[in-house]
């Protein structure tokens, strides 16, 4: 009989105790007897009539998840448990009868069941094993799936699940599934075929004589079954009662369904599983919550268990979850294929299990069995911990988190104020560090004139970006992001327009209630000052009297007036309008010419700022080489050059020229082969001029031509040129200017007048620096560090005639041979570096330190 | 608003943080908020020996109001635009108490 698309081809159906096992109505023939056999109508309602088989895609919306949580009232339709308790004691006896029916393989078993059927009456308070063992946390005797690790295993009372290895999944459950189960499983559907009223009693009639023929002693049970009108306990051995608390404790989502099935499955002891899964959820279903679900799930088993026995895998390695299975527990496999908890727990109980059951523990040591049960003690502990944390998954939708994530950003928009009330420039002073560095490290913006200055839309940019091309490509997901970032838009728009009320103040209070934000914290003192007060306490120095100048504390004053211009200028160019595309465009012409004008006034002002047109007192330093002095003025200078014009720019080459040896770096780093080094504070303000002005000259001098490099050599020769040859910035000073000739000259740049002048200035420059040419070597030759003399000589020797060579050659012979003959004691690189140096000059006159050596 | 926008540059950077009580921890920085509190990540107490206590932790916040002082790692900091900064925040200062 193929019942529940259980292919009984598979099986012996020989075998004792097979034919009775898929008998649902088997347990009535019993009932005959005492005339209180149930009709098969009184346990159908017919509601299963009216449901479509297969409209069982929306079960979970309708029964699952919501089931605990659901409150409202339920109607009785749904009350299958009610119908299903009708049979129970049915079941109870189809129970009893089957295990009664395994006589051999059965040996130790009718001592052991006796006890079990003894308790019937107080089955309610602890059935058969399970009553051994101490509950944690039910309250009522009830399985907790820790029993089994709490008190030695008795061995008698378990069936040994190799007896199960062979027998034929039974089907003895399900007997009200006709009634009660309007969407079977399609697998189950197709072998099914639903028995009329008399087939089945006809059916029970040849089970009843099989069974009788079977069995020795059917009686005994079917005596006892009648007597135990409550739960009858099913000789279920611990495995199965770890299988459902551990069923429960994993699938907190399907709770409801397997409730009900634990409960149809276990007939009269629905009672107790419901109090067995208390514990794992507060939200248990009541005993008698909608049990459509379960029955459709009690449909599956009969297609599914054939498949999961051949699965040889399980076979070998699972014996207890077969033992389960042949037990009249659908639960699992009716949901194995669809939950993924089940397949958790498949993969669980696939792990490698020494012991795979209880009664073969009593062949272990004792160490053992404690080594078993305390690891299996764990792991029932760890399952209960994933169910306990796994119990609020999936309480909050995606979109539910997108919403309070949109929330969280509205507030922080809120909390931390509206820099778009402000506008660019002013959120730039209040966050500018931030702003330009970002910029700068992350170059995030092409232009200044975009900027993501407020926190939301930087985080916004920031997860934006993060998903980048994929928001494109995948609109459904993504949505959420975009309504974010439009719902933060539009709360950033609302702030903007709402008043910027900065205090509440509620009728009848005594006093406001100011608010404040990051952007504009709380005032705790307000001074009000007037202007002329302000004006009147200002120190009388500063910038009204900028005529007293020279001394240090005005010359730092006349650098910050320069930055505040250089910044000015430097927020003038970020607003710079795009120059006017065509001259119809004369909106944009006249934007362009306004912002033109604008940026003469502070180039005028920062030209004024420079004092560049000053002429001191007599014997007082100019006001800009003074300021050059400064390591703030030194560093100013590329900056200031980036905004000046081209004839702005050679006049302060002129200016320093001019001026070189006035030049505090130059002035106060006087060295000579006497002289050591300079002080520590010197050399930094050394470097920093020939890190940030001299390359700034340095660029400014390349754009001159010959006629005005001649000229600026010409300044030179105006000054001391000793004093500017001995120091290192005035050397490398003459060493561009000449340098520069020189490629012009290569360049075949200049014309033939202007090469004469050059020619006559270079003449006279030479007679000027050759009597101190031995004395601008930094320090005795040991030293060394002196490449840039070498490199001034070097510019020297190229354009020099070979008289002038002579005298050069006359000049420095003496340190060119010391620095060889020094080199020879030096380390090879060291000595190499030496030599490369005095061999700049060498090559430059047409020889080479290799001829000394 | 100066510092606040200074710190928030040296998110990610390790800094060193010396409270008022001389604790010295070093950690990476991973918020600042306008009252320069400060998140630190991966932090380490300079002086394990002598705070023991601190071993064990992996991250802190830190109320402003107890920093005495920071200690920057100098490469992340633009010394320029610092100074600009200071500037700005000058002028937005002497332009506020007008």
């Amino acid at each position: 009989m193929s019942f529940f698309g259980f292919d009984s081809s598979r099986h012996n159906p020989a075998a004792t105790g097979f034919s009775q096992a898929h008998n649902p109505f088997a347990g009535l023939s019993n009932r005959e007897d005492e005339g209180d056999a149930l009709e098969f109508e009184e346990t159908y309602d017919g509601l299963g009539d009216h449901l479509e088989e297969t409209g069982d895609a929306f079960n979970d919306d309708t029964f699952g998840d919501t089931a605990g949580l659901d409150t409202g009232p339920v109607g009785k339709d749904f009350d299958f448990f009610n119908t299903t308790a009708k049979v129970a004691d049915a079941i109870e006896e189809e129970h009893v009868r089957f295990t009664r029916q395994q006589p051999a393989a059965r040996a130790p078993q009718p001592a052991a069941q006796a006890p079990a059927y003894a308790a019937p009456q107080q089955a309610a308070a602890g059935p058969s094993s399970y009553g051994y063992y101490p509950q944690p946390i039910a309250y009522k005797p009830a399985r907790t799936g820790y029993e089994k690790y709490s008190a030695e295993p008795v061995a008698e009372l378990q069936v040994d699940a190799a007896l199960w290895g062979v027998a034929p999944k039974k089907q003895p459950r399900p007997q009200t599934v006709p009634a009660a189960s309007p969407a079977p499983a399609p697998a189950a559907a197709q072998s099914r075929k639903v028995l009329s009223l008399e087939e089945v009693e006809a059916q029970m009639r040849a089970q009843a004589k099989k069974a009788t023929q079977a069995t020795p002693s059917p009686a005994p049970p079917a005596a006892a079954i009648p007597a135990s009108s409550q739960a009858q306990v099913p000789p279920m051995h611990y495995d199965q009662a770890y299988q459902f608390q551990q069923h429960a404790q994993l699938q907190p989502p399907s709770q409801a369904d397997h409730a009900q099935t634990d409960q149809v499955a276990t007939h009269g002891h629905g009672h107790h599983v419901t109090i067995l899964q208390r514990p794992g959820s507060k939200q248990a279903p009541s005993p008698q919550p909608p049990t459509q679900p379960a029955a459709h799930l009690r449909q599956q088993p009969s297609a599914q268990p054939t498949q999961i026995l051949q699965n040889p895998n399980r076979l070998s390695g699972d014996t207890a979850r077969l033992g389960m299975r042949q037990h009249p527990t659908p639960t699992m496999p009716a949901s194995y294929p669809a939950h993924p908890a089940h397949r958790q727990q498949g993969s669980l109980s696939r792990q490698p299990q020494i012991i795979t059951h209880p009664s073969q523990l009593a062949q272990l040591s004792e160490e053992e069995k404690a080594a078993y049960l305390e690891q299996e003690a764990k792991r029932a502990k760890r399952n209960h911990k994933i169910f306990l944390m796994s119990r609020d998954n999936g309480i909050m939708t995606p979109q539910d988190k997108s919403f309070v994530t949109r929330i969280q950003l509205q507030q922080l928009v809120a909390a931390t104020g509206n820099p778009n009330d402000h506008g660019t420039d002013e959120s730039l002073t209040e966050d500018f560090y931030y702003q330009v560095h970002s910029q700068i490290q992350g170059s995030q913006r092409q232009h200044p004139n975009q900027p993501l200055n407020n926190f939301a839309q930087t985080y916004l940019f920031q997860t934006g970006s993060r998903q980048g091309g994929m928001r494109r490509h995948h609109r459904g997901p993504e949505n959420h992001m975009q309504r974010m970032e439009q719902q933060v838009q539009r709360a950033v728009e609302a702030a903007k327009n709402k008043p910027k009320n900065k205090q509440l103040v509620i009728e009848g209070s005594l006093g406001k209630i100011s608010f404040s934000n990051a952007k504009t914290p709380k005032p705790l003192l307000n001074i009000k000052r007037t202007e002329n007060t302000t004006e009147a306490n200002r120190p009388a120095s500063a910038h009204r009297h900028i005529a007293h100048d020279g001394d240090r504390k005005s010359d730092l004053r006349s650098i910050e007036r320069i930055y505040t211009t250089l910044m000015q200028m430097e927020d003038n160019d970020r607003n710079m309008p795009p120059p006017p595309a065509n001259d119809a465009d004369t909106e944009a012409i006249q934007k362009f010419v306004t912002w033109n004008s604008e940026a003469q006034i502070l180039n005028n002002k920062l030209w004024d700022c420079l004092r560049i047109h000053d002429h001191p007192d007599n014997g007082r330093v100019h006001p800009f080489i003074a300021l050059l002095s400064y390591t703030k003025g030194m560093k100013a200078m590329q900056r200031i050059s980036r905004h000046l014009t081209h004839e702005q720019r050679t006049t302060i080459l002129t200016l320093i020229l001019v001026n070189l040896d006035n030049l505090e770096v130059v002035r106060n780093a006087q060295v000579t082969p006497e002289v050591m080094q300079l002080n520590a504070a010197m050399r930094e303000n050394v470097e920093l001029f020939s890190v940030s002005v001299m390359s700034t000259l340095f660029t400014i001098l390349n754009e001159l031509d010959v006629d005005l490099v001649a000229g600026m050599l010409g300044l030179v020769c105006t000054r001391n040129v000793d004093v500017i040859s001995k120091s290192r910035i005035g050397a490398s000073m003459l060493t561009m200017i000449l340098s520069r000739a020189e490629i012009i000259k290569h360049g075949g740049g200049g014309n033939e007048q202007a090469w004469r002048s050059w020619d006559a200035t270079h003449t006279q420059f030479f007679d000027l620096i050759e009597p101190s040419l031995p004395h601008t070597f930094p320090g005795p030759v040991t030293t060394g560090d002196d490449i840039y003399v070498w490199q001034l000589l070097a510019a020297l020797g190229i354009g020099a005639s070979p008289d002038q060579q002579q005298r050069l050659v006359l000049a420095v012979k003496d340190r060119v041979m010391d620095t060889v003959a020094l080199s020879n004691t030096l380390p090879q690189d060291l000595a190499a570096q030496r030599l490369q140096n005095v061999n700049l000059f060498m090559r430059s006159i047409g020889l080479d330190v290799e001829l000394l050596q | 608003m100066l510092f606040f926008s200074f710190f928030k540059t040296l998110i990610d950077h390790e800094v060193t943080v010396e409270l008022k009580n001389d604790i010295q921890i070093r950690g990476v920085l991973k918020s600042v908020d306008q009252y320069l509190n400060i998140k630190l990540d991966n932090i380490q107490v300079l002086e394990e020996i002598k705070y023991p206590h601190m071993s064990a932790v992996k991250n802190v916040f830190i109320r402003g109001s107890v920093v005495r002082y920071v200690h920057l790692p100098a490469n992340a900091v633009d010394v320029p635009l610092l100074e600009d900064a200071t500037r700005r925040e000058a002028a937005n200062q002497a332009g506020k108490g007008k």
